[in-house]
């Protein structure tokens, strides 16, 4: 699909999502798909600050052990951190052995095969509340549209945090934070016991909860929560999606 | 493994080093690092427990426990709404003509000396384990600073019931929220495959992760990827933790 198209209808289904069964780890985790689609980049990924002040991972294109990792690394030190501190994209960073600012995350990030880093801010009105964080597995310099359309994204997935709401309310917005590091959690709680109740690996069990929760038009964080607390049996969700009819 | 925590984390473990060395009970030390970590009047922690409903756990003041009781008495009250929502409740003019929310608890609450009151759920993901609440004797909002510290110091309230419900001592508990990752998803996972392998909810699941952890010198993330890798399970039949 010619990235115009793929991108307007992903600022599309963005905006359908915000009015219906908003669910924000699934919006995050729809952006960074549409992330590695639309841009040269192989993972993407977003983490957002937590109220005590560090970022933690929230959503991303992959579910993959070796993935997550890197994100959670970044809560102590790397490109997120860098970015958020500063609250200024970090583009092109090619990685390199040995790394005085990243000594654990750079040595991790190539042995997972990516080769460079960029981190782009999440920011409204002079705030910074995360990062989104893209990977790529080969050299080179990021494209100039790439990084306006990265951006974009970016700019995207903060007004999804916010929930299209005008007014940066501080309370709101600590709600909404809180609300989004707690649901991903629960998900990884929820992968959990799927994982173990069908002894498919974590990464086909986060699809079925996503699957699960879109074929019967709930949210992701919803499904999770129920599998959690037992009101859905982590053996019996749809393993797959099913075609719009 | 931890090996940056922020500022505002090292303030409120540093608040509960300093509760430690001048004494005072258990439990009780939480909630006065809440209410001085916060800036409030005062804090109560309240869980929940199995038959519905919350029990008090600890009061930074007379004046906390009393509104701990009064939302005993009337079901109803910032806590209680917290936990039950699962998210976080503000009254910021607890005594006004026009305040409908909780018609029963605000005036003896008003009676009690607060103007403002606050709850905010101690979750840990699917697990709530209850309240903490916070009352001011002047009103107004939380501002935005102090909020966000009402949100980390939920948190960290939160582990630390955990630990104490794992047996951690208590003056290794501080030490205990600064080794261990504010989020890992190895431990979370972990808990929700050991409560399907042990029959038991994902909040007993991560107790008994953390409670092994503690029998056995290693940390709740070094348990939780050995699980994760298929390396350590639990056994129901024995509740014992067996290798493979």
């Amino acid at each position: 699909m010619a990235r115009e198209s793929l991108l307007i209808s992903t600022l599309v289904e963005l905006a359908d999502s915000l009015v219906d069964n908003f669910d924000v780890i699934d919006v995050l985790t729809v952006l960074s798909d549409r992330c590695v689609e639309a841009i040269d980049v192989d993972a993407a990924g977003v983490m957002l600050a937590s109220p005590g002040g560090e970022l933690q991972f929230v959503a991303s294109s992959s579910e993959s052990m070796r993935v997550l990792e890197l994100f959670q690394i970044q809560a102590d030190e790397g490109p997120c951190v860098d970015c958020f501190k500063d609250g200024s994209p970090i583009i092109n960073q090619a990685l390199k052995v040995p790394d005085m600012r990243w000594p654990r995350f750079t040595p991790r990030a190539i042995s997972q095969g990516f080769q460079s880093v960029h981190c782009l801010p999440l920011r409204l009105r002079g705030r910074t509340i995360g990062a989104l964080n893209l990977f790529r597995t080969e050299q080179g310099p990021f494209d100039a549209d790439d990084v306006i359309v990265a951006q974009g994204l970016a700019d995207v997935a903060t007004i999804a945090i916010l929930q299209h709401r005008t007014s940066l309310d501080a309370s709101l917005l600590n709600d909404q934070l809180s609300n989004a590091l707690n649901s991903r959690i629960i998900i990884e709680q929820a992968k959990g016991k799927v994982s173990q109740s069908t002894t498919c690996d974590m990464d086909q069990a986060f699809g079925r909860l996503r699957s699960h929760a879109r074929n019967h038009n709930l949210g992701l964080t919803a499904v999770a929560r129920s599998v959690v607390d037992g009101t859905l049996d982590a053996n019996g969700l749809d393993q797959v999606r099913k075609p719009k009819s | 493994m931890r090996i940056v925590a922020t500022d505002r984390l090292l303030a409120i473990l540093s608040l509960m080093r300093k509760q430690v060395s001048t004494g005072g009970e258990r439990g009780g030390r939480l909630c006065t690092v809440a209410a001085e970590f916060t800036e409030q009047s005062g804090a109560g922690i309240a869980l929940a427990s199995e038959r519905g409903g919350l029990t008090s756990m600890c009061a930074s003041n007379s004046v906390a426990q009393r509104l701990m009781d009064l939302e005993d008495t009337f079901g109803e009250g910032p806590g209680v709404d917290a936990s039950s929502s699962s998210a976080a409740i503000e009254e910021a003019e607890l005594v006004s003509p026009t305040s409908s929310r909780w018609l029963a608890y605000s005036p003896a609450a008003g009676a009690a000396g607060a103007r403002a009151v606050f709850g905010f759920p101690l979750c840990i993901g699917a697990i709530c384990l209850g309240a903490l609440s916070l009352y001011r004797d002047r009103p107004g909002a939380l501002t935005d600073a102090q909020a966000s510290d009402a949100y980390l110091m939920a948190s960290v309230a939160a582990r630390a019931v955990l630990a104490m419900q794992a047996g951690a001592p208590q003056d290794a508990i501080a030490d205990e929220l600064v080794r261990e990752a504010t989020f890992d998803f190895a431990v979370h996972q972990a808990a929700g495959m050991v409560s399907v392998q042990g029959s038991m909810s994902v909040g007993d699941a991560l107790v008994a992760l953390r409670a092994h952890a503690f029998a056995n010198d290693s940390t709740s993330s070094e348990l939780a990827v050995r699980i994760v890798a298929r390396d350590l399970r639990y056994d129901p039949a024995t509740c014992e933790w067996r290798d493979g």
